[in-house]
């Protein structure tokens, strides 16, 4: 399975990856909204986003809202992974089309956990 | 690397005597994946290192029932019961008794569980009326549960943003459970070994992750005291590890999507 | 919208180090126990950098964090998962560190219910100056044994 990580920080893209990459999914990058909207584009099969809120160019708000747009992209599970723990954003995020939200600083175990109960992993898997 | 018999024998021994439970041979692991951190944490060699220091401080001696009593608490735990809850054992129930759920959950811990619980019924059967008794051996977890308040950390472990949202508002550092969520949700002091908490009859008992502490004989007379608090036709959930199997004959396991449920069999004298 | 916050949750280190202690348990060390309030008189940092968040509003909260090279480094590492000896380049050195600033100011954000938007972090030399600026806040902070400083400004 594809996943894209959307981040401006290659340190979060890296950290994020490699939970993905240990529960078997296969990892593109991303550093802003616009640059993943483009992935997106080239990697129609992508069936999960990690998405950081505050981004340059485009925000991962912004994405969300985008990516909302488009009928073709209906069944890719977004979720958001920021330091934004205002429960009024997590209410927005969720409003705008996110299926979960991470807040920054989080453990493998929190994404794990979270893409089991989406659905998006094997039970069982061992990291 | 295997724990020295008299390190085991010490940590068992110990254990027993603060919480009546019981680690038999052959749940080395289970003392030595529980005290790695504390050891690390010690900035010791390894968990014989740890017993050692251990064995020699009396102070250090809370922290190891702590952490060997301590169930892992994360919200809709290992999800299946919480499907099964909502897919078999509230339909069945509502069916023959009416729109009213009496819940124990023992061994509660800081709340997750029942909380977990009382969610369930809010999202898909608001209408019916839930009742809760949460137990925990220790008054430390319960204040916990009682407060209904998790940090960022705690609540980031198996909740769903969607719920979170819903249930919970956040109060400076801490997501705390709304009231009316909190308001269906009894604390209660409870040890497994004395005679059950009052409240029940129930309609359904978590017991998960418990038993496995517990020698069979008391695996038996902890499961016959929860048959006597158990509504006619009430279910018992346990962990995914644990079974009656081999415990005690008056239960019945019956397999449900995945996992399985117990009650007593019909005919059986208590 | 109105610039009126309320900042008595993080008027005091506790808070800072609260929010230091969840990182770095969770992403930097993967247990917890390592950072603490810095006993004694404050160290001075050995070739420091700092770097720093802004909350932008009507009013601006800058997360500053002071490090030196060093312990930065080692920071980087331990976020990277780099082995003990890895070199680290300037580009992850800040990346890591300004994640590290990133995180807190978002969790001094969610604190005081800030309406703001969080700025790219900055990592320099030198702190900033202040200004007309004013401290509510300044931690001292060890982080195995290194120091590391946190301060909240508010500035004009």
């Amino acid at each position: 399975m594809k996943a894209l990580v959307i981040d401006d920080s290659r340190v979060m893209r890296r950290i994020v990856g490699t939970i993905l990459t240990d529960v078997g999914f296969e990892v593109i990058e991303a550093g802003d909204g616009q640059e993943a909207l483009m992935r997106l584009e080239q990697h129609p099969d992508v069936r999960l986003c990690c998405i950081d809120w505050n981004m340059p160019v485009m925000n991962g708000y912004e994405f969300i809202v985008a990516a909302r747009k488009r009928p073709e992209y209906r069944d890719i599970t977004l979720m958001m992974v920021t330091t934004e723990g205002e429960q009024d954003q997590i209410v927005r995020a969720l409003a705008a089309g996110a299926h979960e939200y991470v807040i920054k600083p989080f453990t493998a175990d929190v994404i794990i956990d979270k893409l089991d109960y989406l659905g998006l992993i094997e039970t069982g898997v061992s990291v | 690397m295997t724990l020295a018999p008299d390190s085991f024998a010490f940590v068992a021994t110990l254990v027993r005597r603060r919480s009546a439970i019981q680690l038999e041979s052959g749940k080395e692991y289970l003392v030595e994946s529980r005290l790695a951190p504390l050891a690390r944490l010690a900035g010791v060699a390894d968990v014989e290192a740890y017993i050692r220091a251990v064995r020699a401080n009396v102070t250090l001696h809370d922290q190891v029932v702590e952490a060997l009593t301590t169930n892992e608490t994360s919200w809709f735990r290992d999800r299946h019961p919480f499907t099964v809850l909502k897919d078999v054992v509230v339909p069945d129930t509502i069916a023959r008794r009416g729109k009213h759920l009496r819940v124990w959950s023992a061994a509660c811990s800081s709340g997750q569980e029942p909380y977990s619980i009382a969610m369930t019924m809010a999202e898909h059967f608001p209408d019916v009326r839930t009742s809760i008794v949460a137990t925990d051996l220790s008054e430390e977890v319960l204040a916990k549960g009682r407060a209904g308040q998790y940090s960022q950390l705690e609540v980031s472990r198996g909740l769903p943003a969607p719920l979170l949202v819903k249930h919970f508002a956040r109060k400076g550092p801490v997501f705390e459970v709304h009231e009316r969520l909190r308001s269906t949700v009894t604390f209660r002091r409870h040890n497994l070994l004395d005679a059950p908490p009052l409240g029940g009859p129930y309609d359904v008992v978590f017991l998960r992750n418990v038993l496995i502490y517990f020698d069979v004989a008391t695996k038996r007379d902890v499961m016959r005291r929860v048959r006597s608090v158990l509504a006619p036709g009430g279910w018992v959930f346990l962990g995914a590890a644990e079974s009656t199997i081999g415990v005690d004959d008056i239960w019945e396991r019956v397999p449900v999507a995945g996992g399985a449920l117990y009650r007593p069999r019909e005919g059986k004298a208590a | 919208m109105t610039a009126t916050i309320d900042w008595a949750p993080v008027l005091d280190t506790d808070p800072l180090l609260q929010i230091s202690q969840d990182l770095f348990a969770t992403m930097i060390d993967a247990e917890p126990g390592h950072v603490h309030h810095w006993v004694g008189s404050r160290p001075e940092l050995v070739d420091p950098r700092y770097t720093w968040v802004d909350v932008t509003d009507e009013q601006i909260v800058r997360v500053v964090i002071g490090t030196g090279r060093e312990t930065g480094e080692a920071i980087t590492r331990a976020l990277l998962a780099l082995p003990d000896d890895a070199e680290v380049t300037d580009e992850d050195f800040m990346d890591a560190v300004g994640e590290v600033a990133n995180v807190v100011c978002g969790n001094v954000k969610s604190l005081v219910t800030h309406p703001g938007t969080l700025t790219i972090p900055v990592v320099a030399h030198a702190a900033p100056p202040l200004g007309d600026g004013t401290v509510l806040v300044d931690a001292c902070l060890s982080w195995r044994g290194a120091p590391l400083t946190v301060a909240l400004w508010l500035l004009p």
